[in-house]
């Protein structure tokens, strides 16, 4: 008896969820927010990326949608790969900072088509190893990958064990770090810190105390303002010298940053889509709004706010015409 | 007495006409394969222990039979353990017997099916329960209309009749209030209020007032005769308190290890303990307030049938002894204008004194 | 919470009566394996003599096939029937109900929500809660966090009324059928000590990133508890009540719907409560993969090292929880104690109260919480942080430094622990684990642990999981060192029992995302934060255990051995920490299964091992990689769980939210 309740409820409960979302057949990949539309307004979902670059991307885009083109912006939180699924399945309406990830742009734009590109977004994006600078004025030869391994034993730390340490960052990073070290024959180790924040964290407190560290760092980056850091010098960029990521021996490209827009919003998305795809700045004007938002602490709405007050002139020619 | 006492193993002759429900060779047996123990003719003869060892089964009900008559108050009486509440579950099949019969009006309670077994359960026998098993989740009112609710009356109609019954046992007023803020013994009149209110034809009790305290108890066995008295509801009643089942019992069977080890009269099983068991049983037990005279009671002499106090041969030892010494002479037992016989002095003390040749006297 | 403890009770049922008999025979089983586990030794030994690690040949790589289908399912997932006529409508209601429910919240406007929720808590708890929910809410408004808030609020309406729904569905089946029972009591017991970050990996395969990846995750997470509460109470019916519903002719469905579920009333809220709380506890791990609220603003101020933006978003998740907490065991204590008419009037002015607030905001448009009422507790935290940081990181006379302590923690304390424990032979690590696992639990749980261990060298993660197993030991012992301490210390006074009292109850409820930062700030990055995080996180289950424990020692006992003339330090010695046996050894198991939970999260501070790869799976979207770390932290905490597991097990405290 209690078994055919339990089915009854079951079948009741598949009905229901069927009746709920209509009959036929449900697409996932074409269901927005939940939280998106409410109060009747238009809304525009943007992907912001945990560093704080990408913040000041989208708290001046949302400013501008919303002060000056009437939408309402949500933002989400997502790590860079996932951050391509969403924007193909229209969770995501665009992403403004994209460090490359040609895997995705074949599989999405090329193959599927679910996703547009946007352009790019003025800012140059490079990877690199850093040291801090009054580590490198001391040392100036440091700043050449080969001579690391003498400053192996000043970088030691507890968690290095016994080779100097190598601090890398967030896992959704781009990074060929462990293959470097290991191909460089450099006697390090590379530590990862696992998220941006605590990396930067880190960073503070060995700066704090001057003490000499070796990390991967990107530029732009506002960090830089507070800690002045000096790269090391790897061995030269050349295409295709990072295309096997067991064997890459060779530093970082520098990356014109992109824009991606989800198809459907980049054709039906109007006036929001438009201006997405105008957006356009320098990695100095990025700068400025992080360092607000990072270093002052602004909310990114009130540093977008400041930012957007004294640079009418930069904005004006994004808006749709 | 005429007849002699009935013992479990030896079986009434036939259900007579008036019973109500009819046992005959029970058995209730737990454990692994419990089935082949009634049908195999060494296991049953087994005590308890060697059963055990041998064949890891408790038998707690053991070849049973007996019957109760309509209108009576039949008292299964035992210690903890000697399976009376298994036995008085067996009858509406709360456990399942593993063989034997049971009947109720002469219909075969055991091959019920599951309808009827209900039917049987909602109106032809409740159950009041040692430890209430109200729903504490419901008002007093709520709780006696269940079993009304459970036939499916309606609300209106459940609540009106149960109100009744709230009455009748004397819960006036605590209509609204919820078990847990009831005493012990005003739950147990909410117990017996929602067994009442199905009206069934036997009720069955199964140690209703063990947990009560001595005062409460004793109000609510006076409730039960009473109730009795009112209504002549046949009654089965479990207990292991033997001044209990002496006051309210028409007839008592007592249990031993599953067993029926001698069932009969108050009287009887006073006056004429089968065993020792039952002999050291009944042992501090006030004679004189439990025999009739009848077991006093020599036949009369001469004059004897004349003179004297007259007693009507229902009457305790305990009230003879008091016309005796009041009057100073021998009582005389009179039934319907006729001397059945006299007590003196000597038969009572006999009584008293549980000395069998005034017992072997009287009995003859 | 308070309400995370789950009270003795339901301990009764899950104690496995096993008679003096049978433990006798059982301890001599336990001598003879022991020898005979010495003798296996021996000859594995010899044979396997050097193989410090998991044999490559036993392992199988399985990041072939992992790759393959999570291709498949994005190649897929708008195309394919499974997909389009099943998983899509799913995902598809629990959009449409989260989108229901925000709306409804956002119509009432900040001041019907808040009327609400006064009124409800008022209503089911009495005017000090509902003054309690009435302050929550406000500053969550004052916070600026209210439509976070709502966001999250909405989320967590779904995800509980599903988790009720299935875990109820689930513990129905569990508690009328005894095989269903068997066959769900390990599985469900399981789930509950697996760490929530194991949930999101296989979610998200299927779902990809956002709200109905979240709330299907939270809803695993959150329903076993409200299953295993509701085939607990429905098990533990009173026998008398069924037998008198039984002895009147009920049919079952009438015994189910008019004794036994009513019977279980208090189990049943109890496991809403729960999970209630564990669905809170998942709010913000969830938003690493999309859920979006107060969660995602948590997310994001870590991101920019904001640990005061972190706590403005972490504050109103606390008290949500305590609001939601304490309404919910009220509503449990209450029932069946108050009378039952008079309530409909006092719920029809709770209505029509939250229905006049709502109309009244909306006229006077202020559905939104004012912009003038805020309060920015982001810069003074920031400050307080920064200042503890530079005044304890390092240069403390005497003691030294936080970074100190932590350089010297890791050299000494978690390397030489991690190359100890990947030093050993394979073979030698799961005879030890079999061994302690039989010392402590029974046969079945050695097996399963020993299991669980092999099976982590199978997936071929052996070494990062030893490095996270010694984090994870590091951390307990530490956690078990202080919590016992002050579990004691906290037994035997209660003025510091009182003090500790909030305390313990905020460091469990935050989210473990929040005190990531200032641990970093402390310990720099590495093993050692992830190690100070998980036991912040453990040590308050750990305290509270033991001090109840040690609290509830037979005062017979403790008044005999008075008589008899012992010192206190003999008493607590000789009596208190002998018979608070069972709960101390439930704080061990408690203590490793939560450290074990950020263990994992330690991935975000430095952790690295594996919960540095489900971060990176979740991050690179290389579910591979995820997965099989997700199985990993699966086996291990299985397997830690079974090696600490009492045989007489007792939840006393639930996973802390």
């Amino acid at each position: 008896m209690a078994r055919t309740r339990i089915a009854a409820l079951a079948a009741a409960a598949a009905i229901t969820v069927t009746a709920l979302t209509g009959c036929g057949a449900a697409d996932m990949t074409r269901q927005s927010s939940p939280y998106a539309d409410a109060k009747g307004s238009r809304t525009v979902t943007l992907s912001v990326q945990s560093w704080v670059g990408a913040q000041a991307n989208v708290a001046v885009a949302q400013y501008l949608l919303e002060h000056e083109l009437g939408y309402r912006v949500d933002t989400v939180q997502i790590d860079e790969v996932p951050a391509w699924d969403a924007l193909s399945q229209g969770r995501v309406d665009a992403i403004l900072e994209d460090w490359g990830h040609p895997e995705q742009e074949k599989r999405y734009i090329d193959d599927k088509g679910t996703i547009a590109r946007g352009g790019e977004l003025g800012v140059t994006g490079h990877i690199g190893w850093f040291v801090p600078t009054y580590f490198a004025e001391e040392h100036p030869d440091v700043t050449d990958w080969k001579n690391l391994n003498k400053y192996a034993d000043q970088l030691r730390t507890a968690e290095s064990g016994g080779k100097g340490q190598l601090l890398d960052g967030s896992p959704s990073y781009v990074t060929n770090d462990k293959a470097l070290v290991n191909n460089l024959d450099l006697d390090y180790q590379v530590v990862f810190a696992g998220s941006e924040a605590a990396q930067i964290t880190q960073i503070r407190q060995f700066a704090k105390e001057k003490k000499p560290f070796l990390t991967y760092w990107y530029k732009p980056q506002w960090l830089f303002e507070k800690v002045p850091m000096t790269e090391v010098k790897l061995p030269d960029y050349k295409e295709g010298c990072d295309a096997d990521a067991e064997k890459v021996a060779c530093a970082y490209p520098h990356t014109p940053l992109q824009k991606f827009l989800n198809s459907r919003f980049e054709a039906d998305g109007g006036d929001a889509a438009a201006f997405l795809k105008k957006f356009r700045w320098t990695t100095d004007m990025q700068n400025d709004v992080s360092l607000m938002i990072a270093d002052q602490k602004l909310s990114p709405q009130e540093a977008a706010a400041r930012w957007v007050k004294q640079n009418e002139a930069t904005w004006r020619t994004w808006l749709p015409s | 007495m005429n007849t002699p006492p009935h013992t479990a193993t030896a079986p009434q002759t036939t259900a007579t006409a008036e019973s109500v429900f009819s046992v005959r060779d029970l058995w209730k047996v737990f454990g692994p394969k419990a089935e082949r123990v009634p049908a195999d003719q060494e296991l049953r003869g087994l005590d308890p222990a060697e059963l055990r060892e041998r064949t890891g089964c408790t038998a707690a009900v053991r070849d049973v039979s007996f019957d109760v008559r309509k209108g009576e108050v039949f008292v299964v009486m035992g210690l903890s353990g000697s399976g009376k509440s298994t036995l008085v579950r067996c009858l509406t099949r709360l456990i399942e017997p593993t063989s034997g019969t049971v009947s109720i009006d002469g219909e075969d309670v055991l091959s019920m099916d599951t309808g009827r077994l209900r039917e049987l359960r909602r109106h032809r026998a409740a159950m009041v329960f040692q430890h209430f098993g109200l729903l504490p989740h419901r008002t007093v009112l709520d709780n006696v209309a269940y079993g009304l609710e459970i036939q499916g009356v309606g609300r209106g109609e459940r609540r009106e009749r149960a109100a009744e019954f709230v009455t009748q046992v004397g819960l006036d007023g605590m209509e609204d209030r919820r078990p847990s803020q009831l005493s012990g013994g005003q739950q147990q009149r909410v117990g017996l209020a929602r067994a009442l209110a199905v009206d069934p034809e036997v009720l069955l009790f199964d140690e209703p007032f063990s947990a009560l305290d001595p005062l409460i108890r004793r109000d609510m066995q006076e409730e039960v005769v009473r109730l009795h008295q009112d209504e002549g509801r046949t009654m089965v009643f479990i207990t292991h308190d033997l001044s209990e089942a002496l006051k309210l019992g028409d007839r008592i069977a007592l249990m031993r290890d599953g067993r029926i080890v001698q069932l009969g009269t108050p009287e009887e099983i006073v006056g004429a303990p089968a065993d020792d068991y039952v002999r050291d049983f009944v042992r501090d037990v006030p004679r004189e307030q439990v025999l009739t005279v009848r077991s006093a009671m020599r036949p009369a002499l001469g004059d004897e049938r004349e003179a004297g106090p007259a007693l009507a041969p229902s009457a305790t030892v305990h009230e003879a002894i008091e016309a005796v010494a009041r009057t100073g002479e021998n009582a005389r037992v009179v039934e319907g204008g006729r001397c059945l016989g006299v007590v003196d002095h000597a038969g009572l003390l006999g009584v008293v004194a549980g000395v069998p040749a005034a017992a072997d006297k009287a009995v003859a | 919470m308070t309400a995370t403890v789950t009270p003795a009770t339901t301990g009764s049922a899950a104690a496995t009566d096993t008679g003096s008999g049978v433990l006798r025979a059982l301890t001599r089983h336990r001598g003879r394996l022991i020898v005979a586990c010495a003798a296996v030794a021996l000859v594995l030994g010899a044979v396997f003599l050097g193989a410090g690690n998991w044999p490559a040949s036993l392992s199988v790589d399985l990041s072939g096939p992992l790759k393959s289908t999570s291709d498949w399912i994005i190649d897929n997932r708008d195309g394919h029937p499974l997909f389009l006529y099943f998983l899509g409508h799913v995902s598809n209601a629990v959009v449409v109900s989260v989108r229901a429910v925000y709306l409804v919240l956002l119509a009432l406007g900040w001041a019907g929500v808040t009327a609400a929720a006064t009124l409800v808590a008022w209503r089911v708890a009495g005017v000090r809660l509902a003054l309690t929910s009435l302050a929550a809410f406000a500053v969550c408004g004052v916070l600026g966090m209210w439509v976070p808030t709502m966001q999250t609020l909405a989320l967590m309406v779904v995800a509980v009324a599903a988790s009720v729904l299935l875990g109820g569905l689930l513990g129905l089946a569990a508690g009328l059928s005894d095989r269903m029972h068997r066959v769900l009591r390990p599985v469900l017991d399981t789930m509950q000590v697996l760490p929530a970050f194991a949930y999101l990996l296989p979610v998200v395969l299927v779902f990809g990133i956002g709200v109905p990846a979240a709330v299907l995750a939270t809803v695993i997470y959150a329903a076993p508890p409200m299953a295993r509460l509701t085939a607990l109470g429905l098990r533990d019916a009173d026998a008398g009540v069924m037998e008198a519903a039984t002895s009147l002719g009920a049919t079952g469905r009438q015994r189910l719907l008019t004794a036994r579920l009513p019977l279980a009333r208090k189990e049943l809220l109890l496991g809403v409560n729960q999970s209630i709380m564990m669905a809170l506890g998942m709010a913000v791990i969830a938003s690493v993969i999309g859920a979006g609220g107060l969660g995602d603003r948590v997310y994001q101020a870590l991101a920019s090292v904001d640990v005061g933006a972190a706590l403005a978003a972490g504050v109103p998740i606390v008290l949500l929880a305590i609001v939601l907490d304490r309404v919910t065991a009220a509503a449990g204590e209450r029932i069946g104690a108050a009378p039952a008419h008079r309530s409909r009037l006092g719920w029809a002015i709770a209505a029509a109260a939250t229905a006049a607030v709502a109309l009244g905001t909306r006229l006077a448009d202020a559905l939104t919480w004012p912009d003038g009422w805020t309060l920015d507790i982001a810069e003074p935290v920031n400050r307080a942080v920064d200042w503890m940081t530079a005044h304890l990181y390092s240069g403390v006379p005497v003691v030294g430094g936080t970074a100190d302590w932590a350089g010297h923690f890791t050299t000494w304390v978690l390397n030489p622990l991690r190359s100890g424990l990947q030093w050993l032979p394979w073979w030698a690590v799961l005879l030890t684990i079999g061994v302690l696992a039989l010392l402590i639990g029974t046969w079945r749980t050695a097996v399963t642990a020993v299991l669980a261990m092999a099976a982590i060298g199978v997936l071929g993660v052996w070494d990062p999981a030893l490095d996270t197993l010694s984090q994870v030991l590091a951390a307990v012992a530490v956690t078990l060192l202080v919590g016992v301490a002050l579990g004691v210390a906290s037994a035997r006074s209660n003025r510091l029992g009182r003090a500790l009292r909030p305390v313990l109850d905020v460091f469990q409820t935050m989210p473990q995302f929040v005190y990531l930062i200032p641990v970093v700030a402390l310990f720099g990055v590495g093993r050692a934060p992830a190690v100070a995080a998980a036991v912040v996180y453990a040590l308050p289950a750990v305290v509270r255990i033991t001090a109840q424990g040690v609290r509830a020692v037979n005062p017979a006992a403790m008044e005999s051995s008075r008589s008899l003339g012992a010192t206190g330090r003999q008493q607590l010695l000789q009596v208190q920490l002998p018979l608070a046996r069972p709960a101390l050894l439930l704080a061990v198991n408690q203590g490793v299964v939560l450290v074990l939970a950020v263990v994992v999260i330690g991935g975000l501070v430095g952790g690295g091992a594996l919960g540095y790869d489900a971060v990176f799976g979740l991050a690179q979207g290389d579910l591979a990689t995820g997965l099989v770390a997700g199985a990993a932290i699966v086996c291990l905490g299985l397997m830690l769980d079974r090696v600490t597991q009492p045989t007489q097990r007792r939840d006393l405290a639930g996973k802390g939210a």
